[in-house]
């Protein structure tokens, strides 16, 4: 399967027993219930329901390892350390300690777990794609040119950091309607993405477009032939 | 994964809020209210706390205790001992305990003047 670098991820341990409730209480997707070996992508918003960042949640037992990104990193801490008040989380940033991947065009049978051999942890993430960690004793270098990834990533309408997800917009427009849990309890942004969840008017939503069809501006991630962008539906 | 486990990195720092002499009034209702709760055993404390999460980042935490883990002030407010975190004590600097009678949406409500916004429930705030 090809591989890409995943240059912008950001790895942080979160110790502390109330590590996954306060992640839950400040997300959009359910992460109270993880047990070790789970993996689970949640979304962290803005009041105005924005995205923050995207995180990946990986339960390693007596911690979590979470993957964000570099990016958004400080705004993300700045987001949710005067949160922590006195509850037990502790926070280390240990991105420098490794290297990070993508494998894509899979077919995952394991999407919600992990495994770790020979160095790398893989967190099947997607049906069709896979978040790698290599420690840097492992010596992995991943490809940096991204032309493949994106046109790929066109093909199968999926998001990126920096491209789709983005603190433009919120996550039912950058597609990962999927992370915004329908039942959980309250996090910071839930009102606004359930009165438009309940409306049905999520304003803007991400498409794959030919790209002799779509303005310039709307485009998040340009290909050859087709592109994604973020559009106003029109159904609305 | 190298996750640091040998504990050379150091911790993301988090700036500890500042620690203030949090003043607090309960209002008549609410005093009875608590007055029925606690009944004559006033060993007990009204723990008012705040918790991160909620619609707008915090929750307020109400909770009638023996004694608790957390570092607190305590104040004494006509007999009754009311403990407050000192962790959150600048986000509860000032508030009023209430209490509304109603059947819907009822019970004990906060006042609180350093909220920027609350959700509907009252029991969030930013």
């Amino acid at each position: 399967m090809p591989r890409v670098a995943y240059e912008d991820a950001a790895l942080t341990v979160w110790r502390g027993k109330d590590a996954l409730q306060f992640i839950d209480g400040l997300s959009t997707n359910k992460t109270i219930g993880m047990v070790k070996g789970e993996i689970r992508r949640t979304v962290f918003t803005s009041s105005k329901a924005k995205i923050i960042d995207l995180a990946t949640v990986f339960h390693m037992g007596e911690f979590l390892a979470v993957i964000t990104h570099k990016s958004q990193l400080e705004d993300l801490l700045n987001h949710i350390t005067p949160r922590i008040l006195d509850q037990d989380v502790a926070i280390v940033d240990v991105t420098s300690r490794n290297t990070f991947g993508v494998e894509y065009n899979c077919s995952n049978t394991k999407v919600g777990l992990f495994d770790t051999f020979d160095g790398e942890t893989f967190g099947y993430v997607h049906e069709n794609y896979t978040i790698i960690v290599a420690s840097l004793d492992a010596n992995r270098e991943f490809p940096r040119e991204l032309g493949e990834f994106n046109e790929w990533r066109i093909e199968n309408k999926i998001p990126w950091n920096g491209y789709e997800i983005s603190n433009k917009y919120h996550p039912l427009a950058a597609g990962l309607e999927n992370l915004v849990h329908p039942k959980k309890g309250c996090y910071i942004g839930q009102e606004v993405l359930v009165r438009m969840a309940s409306r049905g008017r999520q304003g803007k939503k991400l498409v794959q477009i030919e790209n002799s069809a779509v303005a310039e501006k709307s485009v998040t991630t340009a290909g050859k032939e087709k592109s994604l962008a973020i559009v106003r539906d029109s159904n609305q | 994964m190298d996750c640091g486990t040998c504990e050379t990195t150091g911790p993301v720092q988090v700036m500890a809020p500042q620690v203030v002499d949090v003043n607090l009034t309960i209002s008549v209702k609410a005093q009875e209210m608590l007055g029925d709760a606690f009944g004559d055993d006033r060993s007990m404390a009204l723990l008012v706390g705040v918790l991160s999460g909620g619609c707008s980042g915090y929750m307020y935490d109400l909770q009638i205790v023996e004694e608790t883990d957390q570092v607190c002030q305590e104040i004494n407010i006509d007999g009754f001992r009311v403990l407050v975190p000192k962790a959150s004590s600048h986000l509860l600097d000032g508030i009023e305990i209430d209490y509304v009678d109603r059947l819907m949406g009822g019970g004990f409500k906060i006042n609180n003047p350093n909220a920027e916004s609350s959700c509907g429930c009252g029991e969030s705030f930013a």
